[in-house]
């Protein structure tokens, strides 16, 4: 071969690779803007719009503590009522789920679809027959030791309806209590039975509803919104009210959850910590902050290796295992760490959105079918989600 | 290929002779043994509880030792990945003017081999003196953390490999330079320039949006697509090294697009080579 000839066959073949290289690198790489990596937003402290939303609650002025005149007058500054209602001492529990940014996430979003994938039916004979809707009237849901705790507009509550045949007094300033009776349930053809039974109930200024075992649990919580509680603090303050749903948890409560090969751990547990404090963020991601606090900081300190460690094995063992269970459970707990600091660890773990939807698609897909089967024989009504989504957040409580 | 792997041992030789490629190796020697013997790692039950640097405790989270190393392992693959890539240039930028360099390039022409293997085996020498250093420093890295952590992982020693790719087609653009101009600083600046263009043209797509849509987002576009995509592989290599999930659509043919691309480059020094007077 000629030496110029040869020339152009190395030029030639040089063409066709960078032809090649070009096309390999274009459908190699692809085109389309890459998808953002997952990344969970951890609730580690307040925000502002969780801080506009406690100043937002400050709708009781607490009357001031009966003293002998001794101590100087502190003018009397606006509080949330129902971080007064909330138990008082340690050891005890009290998480509060904020109903209303719940309903108005994603996460709420897609759990709605599966409470009404019988086209709302039962969500709408609850609303004619308590006059309450849930959607829109309710705020806050408080879950404690004692009982539970509900806060929102009750303005239009038939309570009366519902409880009159309860024996009920007036009580303190604002409250009524129900004591335990028969209750009027509505039923799904429209009619109504009687149950009896039930817990004792207690409204406050038609923005608090206490449920309770006993009318003196119900006259207690009342008595802490109306300032005739003790001296102790509320086992949650202002600055812990972050999140979609947070509180204080009793290490009993915690150590209970441990799954019996982890009884050891839980025992530790019990040993060491002295406080467990809650807040789980569900604005995009479902992510999850604990804060386990004790007295001792090295046998704390032990304690969360000793969690991070079972952690770890977990995912381990999750990764390990086959099935589709086994794959969601490393997934979960890819993001679980612990962070020592001090006398306190805080423990993190979050489940990305996308699993979430992933695991709840089938109750979307349900309320597809309701709505196509429904369409030929009556009027399309809109969808309680969308409705709720069109006007906004929930209705906000009288006062505020 | 006798006289090209000739060719490549020469090459070898010329680069051991050389101190500043031994003091390489001993650098990372040298940086291999600081992080065994400063770094402590307390691992339970696999997962990292607290780690030690020169004796002072790391604020770090207890968790999943393969998740709390993660973003160790990226990091030392995009060091690997760009510094291996740097230091190749300033290191191999003077051996092929070096050896077309008056009174050598006359006897090795002189010898009983094609032009094209002349320079095939300059390419191959430097190759294996890449693949080496990356090979000695990722394996180290892996056994380092192997040992101390309990965990093993082949993500870093792939991850230098594919480095090596991506050297390869830098260097052969450098040598192809060497055939135009020989002049080693010329050469190095060859293969810097293809390196920022590398790295555009792994976010093409992102830099593209900064040109206004028309003639210089088209042109922009046509001129990226010939490049190697160097920042994709280097984000590839990072995410094999931490073991997470690949961004690119197929990481084997963006490798085999990369290689290609030196392949070419390679080719147009040999039509440039086969034609010149010394």
């Amino acid at each position: 071969m000629e030496k110029r000839q040869k020339r152009k066959l190395w030029l030639g073949v040089a063409g066709l690779l960078f032809a090649l290289a070009a096309l390999l690198m274009f459908t190699g790489q692809g085109e389309e803007s890459r998808p953002e990596a997952p990344k969970v937003e951890f609730p580690r402290r307040m925000r502002a719009p969780e801080r506009e939303r406690a100043e937002r609650r400050r709708t009781q002025v607490a009357p001031p503590p009966v003293d002998a005149g001794t101590a100087e007058k502190e003018p009397a500054r606006p509080r949330d009522p129902l971080l007064a209602a909330l138990p008082r001492g340690k050891g005890k529990t009290a998480v509060v789920i904020e109903a209303n940014a719940l309903r108005h996430s994603p996460i709420g979003a897609l759990l709605l679809d599966c409470l009404m994938r019988d086209g709302g039916k039962q969500l709408d004979e609850f609303r004619k027959a308590s006059g309450v809707d849930p959607l829109q009237d309710l705020d806050r849901l408080v879950v404690t030791d004692e009982g539970m705790m509900l806060s929102g507009n009750f303005e239009n509550a038939k309570f009366k309806e519902l409880l009159g045949e309860r024996t009920s007094f007036d009580y303190g300033e604002s409250a009524r209590v129900y004591e335990p009776g028969d209750t009027t349930v509505p039923q799904k053809d429209g009619t109504t039975v009687r149950r009896r039974g039930g817990g004792s109930i207690g409204t406050w200024n038609n923005q608090l509803l206490v449920v309770g075992e006993s009318p003196d649990e119900v006259k207690a919580a009342i008595d802490r919104v109306e300032g005739r509680g003790g001296d102790e603090p509320p086992l949650l303050t202002e600055n812990s009210t972050y999140g979609e749903m947070y509180g204080v948890l009793s290490v009993e409560h915690i150590a209970r959850l441990f799954p019996p090969e982890q009884a050891q751990l839980a025992e530790r547990l019990r040993a060491v910590a002295q406080n467990v404090e809650l807040h789980m963020d569900a604005s995009s991601d479902v992510a999850l902050v604990a804060e386990v606090t004790g007295a001792n900081s090295s046998e704390v300190e032990d304690l969360g290796k000793s969690l991070g460690a079972a952690l770890s094995l977990a995912r381990l063992q999750a990764q390990a295992g086959g099935d589709k269970k086994d794959k969601d459970l490393a997934q979960l707990l890819d993001f679980a760490k612990v962070r020592p600091d001090g006398d306190s660890f805080t423990l993190e773990m979050a489940v990305p959105l996308s699993i979430i939807q992933e695991r709840l698609a089938f109750c979307r897909e349900g309320r597809k079918e309701e709505a196509a089967a429904q369409a030929p024989s009556e009027e399309p009504a809109p969808p309680a989600a969308s409705d709720a989504s069109t006007q906004g957040a929930a209705a906000a409580p009288s006062g505020e | 290929m006798r006289p090209v792997f000739g060719i490549a041992g020469y090459v070898l030789r010329e680069a051991i002779s050389r101190k500043f490629i031994l003091a390489f190796l001993v650098g990372i020697t040298l940086v291999l043994a600081v992080v065994a013997m400063s770094l402590r790692l307390d691992v339970i039950d696999g997962a990292l509880a607290a780690s030690r640097l020169f004796g002072n405790e790391l604020r770090s989270s207890i968790q999943s030792v393969d998740v709390a190393l993660r973003p160790v392992y990226q990091g030392a693959a995009f060091i690997v990945f760009y510094g291996g890539i740097l230091f190749g240039i300033v290191a191999c930028s003077d051996f092929a003017p070096g050896l077309m360099s008056p009174g050598r390039i006359e006897h090795l022409l002189a010898l009983p081999i094609q032009r094209w293997q002349l320079m095939a085996g300059t390419f191959l020498g430097v190759m294996t003196l890449a693949l080496g250093g990356t090979l000695y420093g990722t394996t180290g890295l892996v056994v380092i953390f192997g040992v101390k952590a309990g965990y093993w992982t082949a993500g870093p020693l792939i991850a230098g490999l594919m480095a090596c790719v991506g050297f390869a087609a830098v260097y052969a653009v450098m040598l192809t330079t060497a055939t135009l101009v020989r002049s080693a600083a010329l050469c190095a600046a060859a293969g810097f320039a293809l390196l920022v263009g590398g790295i555009v043209a792994g976010h093409r797509q992102d830099i593209s949006t900064f040109f206004e849509e028309g003639v210089s987002r088209t042109l922009f576009m046509a001129v990226t697509v010939m490049l190697p995509r160097l920042s994709a592989l280097a984000e590839a290599a990072g995410h094999i090294s931490a073991s997470t999930p690949l961004e690119v659509r197929s990481l084997g043919t963006l490798l085999l697009g990369v290689f290609v691309f030196g392949l070419g480059a390679l080719a147009v020094g040999f039509w440039r080579f086969e034609g010149k007077d010394y």
